[in-house]
């Protein structure tokens, strides 16, 4: 029966839960300090970034596609919001509120235009997702280098650098304060709105979607461009982490996205995944990278650890599906008086 | 069950291949019933039959592909328990399906060679390879550059050298499924006169078609296979077509129905113009359809009839001609512009087009009534309207399970299609189109789907569907188009909508006075022998 139990919860919200108490556990027991307060900030600190990038990550995903272009976008959008920022600064140094306007307008620009060009690739050309984002990606890597010259970019505002890199209010990062409204967004346009409904459709079947009169090109654009500004976002609030706009900054991100959004229950052929279990997914990541560091391994450990997480992700995620269409046959009946639990 | 015939050519050779009391179902659903079947040696057996008669799946026994669930294959003689694609190939038993099995960016000898090629010296024997080919090609008569890869040849000359490959293997039998639907005259006639050649070399060959007059022209024996069991087995000497077609078709009237749908006025709510798609599946073709009607479109496999519904909803280019719905007229419809003008499609590929399977009932029942401000004000889906709405439609539908969450795969086949209706039934329409609405549900769902279409045609819609089962067409139209490679063959209403009426014309067979619709520049029905 507890057998039974436990294989009902993975059916339902899948192996995260059991992953997650487990690392707890381990973790903890390595290093005490890994559920103090001061490594839980820097968790949450850290899991703003991936959570933007990983939620972008996850519309595309449930849209049926993939974006790979995410650690390009990071480091350009770092790059020319530096730019914007330290040249305005440089001319209005009594005003770094003005210099850091201009240098999130300019990283949402940079957004804007990286889902637009991944968006027409996807959705109008309609070349297959893996190919157009590993093309923009090195085209994104490129320009990124030619403005730099792949220098940093100094010279920030102190206010950007202080306030939203490292700065706290009541005790919680500023850079999570500024994500709370943006996932809650992104919440309510995958989970509240139409246009959630509608690409969780196009990713299940871009012919039923078709057939039901949805603009199947709008809505994919759209997607690429939520995916781009989120990830902008993202690269933005990294900027500030590291006092610099930097040309080879959030490359691990593109991995990283997808490890948390799959491991959270995305499915690599669409029409499937939530909000939550990306967040999940993202807390997976981010006690992996942290657990490890306080084990005093290195970030090549991580990397290794990251990959083979995929990996099993994928795995999992396979197992699950089988698992439901297996469980499928056997409770039809049962599935007639289940109540669910989203009743209104 | 007519009783099967036996008798016919003479002098009978060594049985190659037999089934013995083959039965074969699929989730339930028997598609071949206690089947028996014997391909002699120099023989050419025919096989008849309706869409969805087991064709197919006694082919696919035959080549191994499915395993029968009950009886026996018997190989010259032999019983054979452990039968594979592999060991049909061993047995000599050779197909050409019409799927090709060809590699398109392989020439045409790389081909014929696929998996065997001679090796000398380490490596592929490039000039023994052609010069076999270049040999093969030949004997058929065929004057191709065997280096042709294959994506450069028609349609025709693919099929050949997909029957050159099957030659290559073991002598032993041929299958040929359909092979002259695509064929030109002449090239229909070369591929007798090698099937006859054939014949003489003690080749056995199983030889599908819906073609009535090809029985006669390649045939020795024919059978006819319906609803999964063998009706009729002759000697083609002795069968008229007539008996074949009754053969084909004779099923008992059936109580599922309720009473026709007849026009209510004379207002037209559907109407295509001399309608013609980019991909040339279909020519010319005009309908209409009236307030309160429900009008059939039937024909073979590829006729184009499916293509008829997709043309008006915009899901197929069209080329000429224009669609009409409720008196606005479209050169280019679209899904959405044709939504707008009340006109809904329900596909018949449930799982490609239909249904998003992953997603829950909800979702995919109010997947297209979410664009309406009422139910999504900015955007923002009212999720207890939907919930009450879909509610609502569920228990009209009586769809099972009744949790509107569960996930659409989840639901047995009659369900989903309820769930492909109740997408429709979200706001009243002008018209429907139906493509194939009771494929693959069962008698108690199919009963229910036919409730509904009358109760919309009552309330004024006007319906159009398309059906492989002509049951269905017989008994459900109140007119029925007929359709023979991608024209209107005939219209056939009230007394004039027979099965054999149907069947006759959808074999391109004109004669007889059902005969109200002649398109000008019809295709003229190939000479019956």
């Amino acid at each position: 029966m507890p057998a039974g139990l436990l294989r009902g919860i993975f059916v339902r919200v899948g192996a995260l839960p059991f992953l997650l108490v487990a690392m707890i556990i381990l973790f903890s027991a390595a290093n005490r300090y890994f559920l103090g307060l001061q490594n839980v900030i820097d968790m949450l600190q850290e899991g703003v970034f991936t959570s933007l990038a990983a939620l972008g990550q996850l519309f595309v995903l449930v849209s049926g596609g993939f974006d790979l272009s995410i650690g390009a976008n990071i480091a350009l959008t770092s790059i020319a919001s530096a730019t914007v920022m330290s040249g305005v600064y440089a001319a209005h140094s009594h005003d770094p509120m003005l210099a850091i306007t201009a240098g999130a307008i300019a990283a949402l620009i940079v957004g804007g235009g990286v889902g637009i060009i991944n968006g027409i690739g996807v959705a109008y050309l309609e070349v297959n997702p893996f190919i157009v984002t590993l093309a923009t990606a090195s085209a994104f890597q490129g320009a990124t280098l030619l403005i730099s010259q792949g220098q940093e970019v100094g010279g920030l505002p102190k206010a950007f650098v202080d306030g939203v890199g490292s700065g706290n209010w009541l005790g919680i990062p500023v850079a999570a304060w500024i994500a709370l409204p943006l996932i809650l967004a992104l919440y309510v346009l995958l989970a509240r709105a139409r246009y959630g409904r509608y690409i969780y459709a196009i990713g299940s079947s871009t012919g039923a979607a078709r057939v039901a009169g949805i603009r199947v090109p709008v809505q994919l654009l759209l997607t690429y461009v939520i995916c781009a500004v989120a990830t902008a976002i993202s690269g933005f609030l990294l900027t500030a982490r590291v006092s610099a706009g930097e040309p080879l900054l959030g490359a691990e991100y593109t991995l990283t996205s997808i490890t948390a959004a799959v491991i959270g229950g995305a499915s690599l052929r669409g029409g499937e995944g939530s909000i939550g279990g990306t967040l999940l997914g993202v807390v997976f990541v981010i006690f992996l990278s942290n657990g490890m560091d306080l084990m005093g391994l290195s970030s090549n450990h991580e990397m290794i650890a990251l990959g083979v997480a995929l990996i099993f992700a994928v795995v999992l995620d396979r197992q699950r599906a089988r698992a439901v269409s297996a469980g499928f046959r056997k409770r039809i009946t049962l599935y007639g008086d289940h109540r669910s639990s989203e009743e209104t | 069950m007519a009783e099967i015939a036996t008798g016919g050519v003479e002098e009978r050779e060594g049985i190659v291949i037999s089934l013995l009391n083959v039965t074969k179902r699929f989730e339930g659903v028997v598609a071949l019933s206690d089947v028996s079947l014997d391909l002699h040696s120099g023989e050419t057996m025919v096989l008849l039959g309706e869409n969805g008669a087991g064709k197919s799946t006694l082919v696919n026994i035959l080549i191994g592909a499915l395993q029968p669930d009950e009886g026996a294959i018997r190989v010259r003689g032999q019983t054979i328990s452990n039968y594979s694609p592999a060991e049909a190939r061993r047995q000599g038993i050779n197909a050409v399906l019409q799927d090709f099995s060809l590699a398109p960016s392989l020439s045409i000898a790389d081909n014929l060679f696929l998996g065997r090629e001679p090796v000398r010296f380490g490596v592929r024997d490039r000039e023994r390879i052609k010069a076999e080919s270049r040999q093969a090609l030949e004997l058929l008569g065929l004057s191709i550059d065997v280096g042709t890869p294959v994506a450069f040849l028609d349609r025709a000359e693919k099929q050949m050298v997909e029957i050159v490959k099957a030659l290559c293997g073991r002598p032993g039998v041929l299958i040929l499924d359909e092979p002259t639907a695509t064929l030109t005259e002449e090239q229909t006639r070369r591929l007798f006169d090698i099937i006859s050649r054939l014949r003489l070399e003690r080749w056995a060959i199983l030889y599908i078609t819906h073609r009535l007059e090809e029985v006669r022209r390649v045939g020795d024996r024919v059978t006819v296979l319906r609803d999964g069991r063998r009706v009729a087995d002759y000697g083609v000497g002795k069968i008229s077509e007539e008996r074949l077609i009754s053969d084909m078709v004779g099923r008992p009237l059936s109580v599922l129905y309720p009473p026709k749908a007849k026009a209510l006025s004379t207002r037209v709510v559907l109407r295509t113009t001399a309608l013609t798609t980019r991909n040339g599946r279909i020519l010319d073709v005009s309908l209409e359809v009236r307030e309160g009607e429900i009008v059939g479109i039937a024909g073979l496999v590829r006729a184009g009839c499916s293509e008829v519904a997709r043309a008006c909803f915009g899901l197929v280019e069209v080329e000429k001609g224009s669609v009409e719905i409720g008196g606005t007229q479209l050169a280019r419809p679209d899904p959405r512009t044709v939504l707008r003008l009340g006109m809904v499609y329900l596909p018949q590929d449930r799982r490609g087009e239909a249904l998003a399977l992953g997603r829950s009932i909800e979702e995919n029942i109010a997947l297209e009534a979410l664009a309406s401000p009422r139910l999504s004000p900015f955007g923002i889906v009212r999720r207890a309207l939907v919930h009450r709405d879909v509610r609502a439609i569920v228990e009209r539908l009586n769809i099972r399970p009744r949790d509107i969450h569960q996930a659409v795969l989840r639901l047995s086949g009659g369900n989903q299609q309820k769930v492909v209706l109740g997408r429709a039934l979200t706001r009243s329409r002008l018209v429907y189109l139906f493509d194939e609405p009771t494929a693959g549900v069962d008698v108690g769902a199919r009963q229910a789907i036919y409730h509904h279409m009358h109760a919309l045609c009552a309330a004024g819609a006007g319906i159009l569907f398309v059906s492989s089962d002509l049951e269905e067409v017989v008994h459900l139209a109140a007119r029925v188009y007929v359709m023979h490679e991608g024209r209107i063959q005939a219209e056939l209403e009230g007394d004039e909508i027979t099965a054999a009426s149907v069947v006759r014309h959808s074999f391109g067979l004109s004669a007889g006075r059902e005969s109200t619709h002649r398109p000008a520049m019809g295709s003229t029905p190939r000479a019956a022998v």
